[in-house]
């Protein structure tokens, strides 16, 4: 018996893809965030808020993913901003593949960020790397408060946490603090953020942060433009 | 459930290594999951062992060692010196 030593990541082809999706972000200067949550969750509905309250100087695309249908990137498409419905047709994740390919033929230079939606499920798209600079989880306060603690593997990934359809709260047992201090335990340092798509409550919040975001991520390119 | 591909790609890596070691076949492959992978080690199992059946590779172990990450490596594969596939069979292993 011989024993031959395969150190590397099982999904290494998925790895390469997302790597090259990665520097091409970094040389057009593209904010890439990967949003992550249950189906249900509100991760349309607060892309759509998202949209409709960017600035006007703010470049930005959205590749959405759904087993089937077109029916998000219909309603995402009502903001002028590019949009591109990514359909698995029965796969439960995103991977590194799709995301290239539905980017073929769009500018990226000049494209300031790019909102990727995920197949609604909290398990199997923590594994796909799609290039991205983070990745966001989106969980309901129509969910329960210990999403965290049954999967642990999203809420230690991301690194931000939008506690979405916090309008809901006077109507449902959840209890935010609970579920960010469960977040906290999995992610010590994991961001939290209380929106509601249909108030609007928390967007000036996470619209500072995603502006920070692309600041940092411009940055870097004129870094490492500068090095170079 | 996406340890179906998981468990494809393990067998593609395992393909693969087979191209360099031609005069060996595949006893077993040994992956490290992390317990935040977010992989359910049952199901890949599963996985794994119905698409290795009807396989050239049959029989091959899967062997799963848990830490505390979130990786999800190939650790190792253990060769045997004994029947060897011949290559037209392992390329001719359809891998989604």
């Amino acid at each position: 018996m011989t024993k031959i030593p395969v150190e590397q990541k099982v999904l290494s082809e998925n790895a390469r893809v997302a790597d090259g999706l990665r520097s091409k972000l970094q040389t057009s200067g593209t904010l890439s965030l990967n949003f992550i949550g249950s189906p249900g969750a509100g991760k349309t509905a607060f892309l759509e808020r998202t949209l409709r309250m960017l600035s006007l100087r703010t470049q930005a695309a959205v590749l959405t993913g759904d087993l089937q249908t077109e029916n998000d990137a219909k309603r995402l498409a009502r903001y002028g901003y590019p949009v591109r419905q990514i359909t698995t047709v029965g796969a439960c994740h995103l991977d590194a593949r799709m995301v290239e390919k539905h980017l073929e033929g769009w500018d990226l230079n000049g494209l300031d960020v790019l909102f990727i939606e995920n197949v609604g499920n909290l398990v199997c798209p923590t594994s796909y790397d799609l290039g991205e600079d983070a990745k966001v989880v989106v969980l309901s306060v129509a969910e329960g408060e210990d999403k965290p603690l049954k999967y642990p593997g999203i809420f230690r990934k991301a690194e931000l946490m939008i506690l979405n359809k916090i309008d809901l709260l006077p109507y449902v047992p959840f209890k935010p603090e609970l579920a960010r201090e469960y977040a906290r335990q999995i992610h010590p340092e994991i961001e939290i953020i209380e929106t509601s798509p249909i108030t609007g409550a928390g967007f000036d919040r996470w619209l500072s942060w995603l502006t920070t975001r692309m600041e940092t991520k411009k940055a870097s390119v004129a870094q490492y433009a500068e090095a170079v | 459930m996406h340890e179906m591909g998981i468990a494809s790609s393990i067998l593609e890596a395992v393909r693969k290594e087979l191209l360099l070691y031609p005069q060996y076949r595949a006893a077993k492959v040994q992956v490290r999951i992390g317990e935040f992978a977010g992989v359910d080690q049952n199901s890949l199992q599963f996985c794994f062992d119905a698409i290795v059946k009807d396989s050239p590779f049959a029989p091959l172990e899967l062997g799963i060692e848990m830490s505390s990450g979130d990786e999800l490596d190939l650790s190792f594969i253990e060769m045997d010196d004994g029947k060897k596939e011949t290559e037209k069979e392992i390329e001719a292993a359809t891998l989604v």
